[in-house]
């Protein structure tokens, strides 16, 4: 059994301060009370010292006692016991049998000569019921047989209160309250006096050992029992602590928490109350008194007083924790929560589990160590700070002092051993990971999450985007340092928008990679991420500042830092389009992209926008052509939007851009522009005589029309009919088209007017799809136009109807018939009367259109 | 120290293995024990009660202490080894008296111990292993006899228990529910011993609890003052 030092003993009285060189003279008993000490002997006499304390830094206190006094009681027996009453200033002594009363300064019996007689031995009462600060209860076990008594002492008299009569003779006593613990011959009871009921604790044989009875707290005794036992009994009669074994001679006991110390032939041990266990033993021959006194503990030979000064707790569970028994530390120190302070006690027992965590973390004991950390609240910076560079380099962390373990970092932990080290940091990860989102966090997110990045990049853990994905307080400098060491780059969209501008120097990292001029080889695709995360960036001077270097980069990609904008930003104004196209006029791709953007996307109704677009387009369009030497016979992707755009908006300037198409040899792009500005036989003449493309001359029509009503759509047909048809038959192909339009679009025209066009010399034949077409569109309006009569006619008989039978009866008007709207009576025979058969004054009605209806007359009372 | 809310005492012989049943479920392990000096305890939370699990020392020279550790107990459990007739006699001849001072509703458990000893056990252990049957004998020190002490006599036990004690069998647990056959050694039943006296002890404290007059003052289950019709104008 590994052992502790918690006690160590120092002398306090010598030999020769007592009885010098003489041999027969023997210390009988010893009170302490505060720094009084006395000392009984055999000879009768008592001795007064006063005790004085030294501390000594390093070690235990020194104690030196001055005799003060010491007198002879006129007996010839020895002082049997001695015990102080300081409250009424008595020292009662037990001499010949007799408790006598004596001043505790001067030693002189008090003048009234008061006693108790008949005393074997005796006991004060610490938890006294009666209430009267000025008096202590006595118990004593009286000469007589089985006899305990119960007396009060005052200051000069003393008055028995109580006699109570025991089954065997009692041999030792304590008091409690109400409760006396007696050691009878064969067992130990309990006894209420109050109630006269008593309670067998256990037996005993008081012919091996005598008993030892001891009060150690509040209704809680200590007892000597069989095989060596030291037993606790309450005063219910019940063990609420295991015994402690200590040996089977012991003389004398007494607790000083949590140990219980028990005095024998050879020894004085000292048991934990906690565990039990053996934690101490002094060797101390001949010792024959062992007493506690308000936490004072005292031994005695016959010879020789010492006393026995606990090292202070802490220093015990230091000792504890210095030799890693951790279990033992922490029973102690949990022990000790009623002897300390409570708010000293957290900070100790805070700290103590800390150390006791860093114990078990040195030794690989993960799981006990969290458990202690997080039990004792523990800085997790010092827990990081063990990790060489893991704390950031801003951070203002320094350990606390002293110190919470014997470790410089990690290295000296493992002594270099890569394996443990990798557990080590598994643990760190799991252990920030867990804490980081708790209030262990608070204050130094920073902290835990910049170590935690390092970790996880270090380690190419998978949770390293988890990490960064979510809220997170990674410190960029430092971050970006590590992560650039461990070549480890990350999507930067990921970081936290709240952070951003932490971000501006790794920014600049990675626009360095992406030019190559950082190796990265795990992302590819990081340009991307950049324009994504300018993309989503609030900070415009950020964008700004990018934005060329992106465009640069790529046009088509670069753009979106401004067309992809989340809507409800732009709102905000941030980004003025002017400024953008300003800033794009470089780019002239990504300059069309936005204004695509803009107008086909956005549908902004701005003039600007529409006919830069426009002219952007034309542009391109004639450059192409230029460089493939005219030949645009087919329409490229451009010009298709070109086209798409000049028909579709009307925002354009037309007269400009007409300006611009002159001479460019763009028909189409004409005949469109010419049609928005209403010059559909011009348009279209373009499209036939200049294009000869029929097609997109009946398309012309089609869409020009669209949405307006129909004549205007006819119009726009019969023009391009005449136009076909001028030219007269000998132009056959616009003949074929001219029938070809008819029998394609026979709804859109006139028939009766188209006929009287046609040349006469065409066949009924030729155009039969077309009059057949007219015809069939003809009786359907026809017959349309009888049904819409029809029911028209009907309509008209309903309300003839209604008509006829709201004159057919007649109205009576009297006196009684009140205007429902001015509810007075009608003086004239004229009057309005509503369908509803409500009557009112012509004037009222006009004044009121409302039906009386709404407002009915009901709603009155 | 958290304080107790009911308590168990193991009682039974030296050497039945009251400790290391104690141990098998506190501490799920089996380690070699020493003879018990004086008595030990264990705080285990069920729930969110505290039960304090008494050992007791089984030698004759502590005898005297059983009585004091039964005061106040809510179960007692008592030992014997199913190879040693003896100890179950013991158990009637020298602890029964011990419990007079357990409180008056205490329950009763019989656990006979050791029967991985037995052939019986041994088997049944097999089984449970899955080991051949000829891989027998080899690694145990103990030859397998046959169980000297059936579940009947435990029951027997358990019905004299009741007769000594005046209990109506119909007021009390059955004798089926409270006779045991364990094994510290493999756990066998181990749990199911604890856990069933853990579970009957419950009521037993909410009744103790009720019975007793609250030491806390409870502020949020204040009854309304019944109104009592005063007697002169009714």
């Amino acid at each position: 059994m590994m052992n502790i030092k918690a006690f160590t003993l120092v002398s306090a009285v010598e030999r020769e301060l007592l009885m010098g060189d003489k041999e027969r003279i023997n210390i009988e008993c010893v009170e302490c009370c505060g720094r009084d000490l006395y000392v009984g002997t055999n000879d009768c006499f008592v001795y007064h010292f006063l005790l004085e304390e030294r501390p000594v830094p390093a070690g235990p206190a020194t104690f030196t006692a001055t005799k003060q006094l010491h007198r002879h009681l006129g007996f010839k027996k020895p002082v049997n016991e001695l015990r102080a009453a300081s409250a009424l200033n008595r020292l009662l002594v037990l001499c010949d049998n007799s408790i006598s009363l004596v001043n505790m300064l001067n030693l002189e019996p008090v003048p009234s000569g008061a006693r108790i007689k008949g005393a074997a031995t005796f006991a004060l009462n610490e938890n006294p019921v009666s209430g009267d600060p000025f008096c202590v209860e006595v118990c004593i076990i009286s000469v007589k047989r089985r006899t305990i008594q119960m007396f009060l002492v005052y200051e000069d008299r003393v008055q028995i209160v109580k006699e109570v009569s025991t089954s065997e003779q009692p041999l030792a006593v304590a008091v409690d309250g109400h409760f006396l613990c007696l050691a009878l011959t064969t067992q130990y009871i309990i006894h209420n006096y109050s109630t006269g009921v008593s309670q067998d604790l256990f037996p005993y044989c008081s012919e091996e050992r005598p008993p030892i009875v001891k009060r150690i707290g509040r209704q809680e005794f200590l007892l000597a029992g069989p095989g060596g036992l030291g037993m606790f009994a309450t005063v219910a009669g019940i063990s609420q602590r295991a015994p402690v074994h200590w040996s089977e001679n012991v003389i004398g006991a007494a607790v000083s928490f949590p140990y219980v110390i028990a005095l024998d032939d050879e020894f004085i041990t000292v048991h934990s109350m906690l565990d039990q266990q053996q934690k101490q033993a002094l060797p101390f021959k001949e010792g024959h008194i062992l007493q506690d006194f308000e936490g004072r503990v005292i031994v005695a030979t016959s010879k020789g007083v010492y006393i026995l000064v606990p090292l202070p707790l802490e220093k015990q569970i230091q000792d504890l924790l210095a030799s890693r028994r951790v279990e033992e530390a922490l029973v102690l120190a949990k022990g000790a929560r009623r002897n300390i302070p409570k708010d000293k006690f957290q900070v100790m027992y805070r700290r103590i589990l800390q150390q006791a965590g860093f114990i078990q973390f040195a030794q690989l004991q993960f799981l006990e160590a969290k458990e202690l950390f997080r039990s004792g609240q523990l800085d997790v910076r010092e827990l990081i700070s063990l990790y060489p560079f893991l704390l950031p380099t801003s951070s203002s962390f320094t350990r606390s002092h002293p110190p919470l373990h014997e470790y410089a970092d990690l290295n000296q932990l493992t002594q270099g051993d890569q394996e443990k080290m990798a557990k080590c940091k598994r643990f760190l990860m799991s252990y920030l990971n867990e804490v980081r989102s708790t209030e262990v966090a608070n204050g130094y997110k920073e902290d835990i999450d910049t170590a935690l990045l390092k970790l996880y990049a270090e380690a190419d853990h998978d949770s390293l985007l988890d990490l960064l994905v979510t809220e997170n307080f990674c410190l960029l400098t430092d971050s970006a340092a590590w992560l650039e060491k461990h070549k480890k780059y990350v999507p930067l969209r990921f970081f936290s928008f709240l952070f951003l501008f932490f971000f501006l120097i790794p920014f600049q990292l990675w626009v360095n990679i992406v030019n190559g001029d950082v190796q990265d080889s795990t992302r590819s695709d990081l340009y991307e991420y950049i324009v994504d995360f300018l993309t989503y960036c609030l900070d415009e001077e950020l964008v700004w500042a990018y934005a060329d270097w992106v465009l640069q980069k790529s046009e088509e990609v670069g753009v979106q830092v401004f067309t992809k904008r989340p809507l409800d930003e732009q709102q905000k104004n941030s980004f003025n389009p002017d400024d953008i196209i300003n800033c794009l006029k470089k780019y002239p791709k990504a300059l069309v992209k936005y204004l695509e953007h803009l107008v086909i996307d956005k549908r902004l109704q701005k003039e600007e926008y529409h006919t830069h677009l426009a002219v952007l387009y034309l542009e391109e369009v004639l450059q192409q052509r230029a460089s493939t030497s005219g030949k645009g016979a087919e329409a490229s992707e451009t010009q298709a939007k070109l086209r798409r755009l000049l028909q579709k908006s009307d925002l354009y300037r037309v007269h400009f851009l007409l300006e611009r198409l002159r001479g460019a040899g763009l028909p189409m792009e004409s005949a469109i522009l010419h049609g928005k500005l209403g010059e559909h036989e011009k348009a279209l003449h373009i499209l036939v005589h200049e294009l000869r493309d029929f097609a997109a001359a009946e398309d012309y029509c089609l869409w020009c029309s669209e949405g307006r009503d129909p004549p205007h759509r006819q119009h726009l047909f019969h023009t391009l009919l005449a136009i076909y048809l001028r030219a007269g038959p000998a132009a056959h192909e616009l003949a074929v088209a001219a029938v070809d339009l008819l029998n394609h679009h026979a709804t859109e025209f006139d028939a009766a007017q188209v006929l009287q066009m046609l040349p006469d010399t065409w066949s009924v034949q030729l155009l039969c799809p077309f009059l057949m077409g007219a015809m069939r569109d003809s009786v359907h309006a026809k017959r349309t136009m009888q049904v819409a009569l029809g029911l028209a006619r009907s309509e008209n008989l309903i309300y003839t109807y209604d008509k006829m039978k709201l004159k057919g009866s007649s109205i009576r008007l009297s006196d009684k018939k009140l205007c429902q709207i001015c509810q007075n009576p009608f003086c004239e025979p004229v009057f309005v009367r509503y369908p509803n058969g409500g009557l009112v004054h012509t004037h009222c009605a006009a004044s009121r259109h409302t039906n009386p209806s709404s407002s009915s007359p009901g709603t009155r009372t | 120290m958290r304080k107790p809310d009911s308590k168990i005492v193991l009682l039974g012989d030296m050497n039945v293995g009251k400790t290391s049943l104690l141990q098998r479920y506190m501490e799920r392990r089996f380690p070699d024990t020493v003879s018990t000096v004086g008595g030990a305890f264990y705080l285990k939370q069920w729930r969110s009660y505290n039960i304090s699990i008494w050992d007791t020392a089984g030698r004759e020279q502590f005898h005297g202490l059983g009585s004091m550790y039964c005061r106040g107990a809510a179960a007692i459990i008592l030992t014997y080894d199913v190879n040693h007739p003896q100890s179950l006699v013991e158990l009637e001849d020298r602890f029964l008296g011990l419990t007079d001072t357990a409180s008056k509703d205490c329950l009763f458990a019989i656990v006979g111990n050791k029967v991985d000893l037995t052939e019986e056990g041994a088997l049944a252990g097999q089984e449970k292993e899955k080991c051949s049957p000829d891989t027998d004998a080899g690694d145990c020190v103990s030859p397998r006899v046959p169980k000297q002490v059936q579940l009947e006599d435990a029951v027997a036990l358990y019905k004299k228990i009741l007769k000594y004690k005046m209990l109506d069998e119909q007021d009390v647990p059955a004798a089926e529910q409270m006779c045991f056959e364990t094994s510290a050694k493999t756990g066998y039943n181990v749990d199911l011993l604890f856990e069933t006296l853990f579970d009957l002890v419950v009521p037993m404290i909410l009744q103790q609890r009720a019975e007793r007059p609250s030491h806390t003052v409870d502020i949020s289950s204040q009854k309304p003052p019944k109104r009592t019709r005063s007697g002169c104008c009714a």
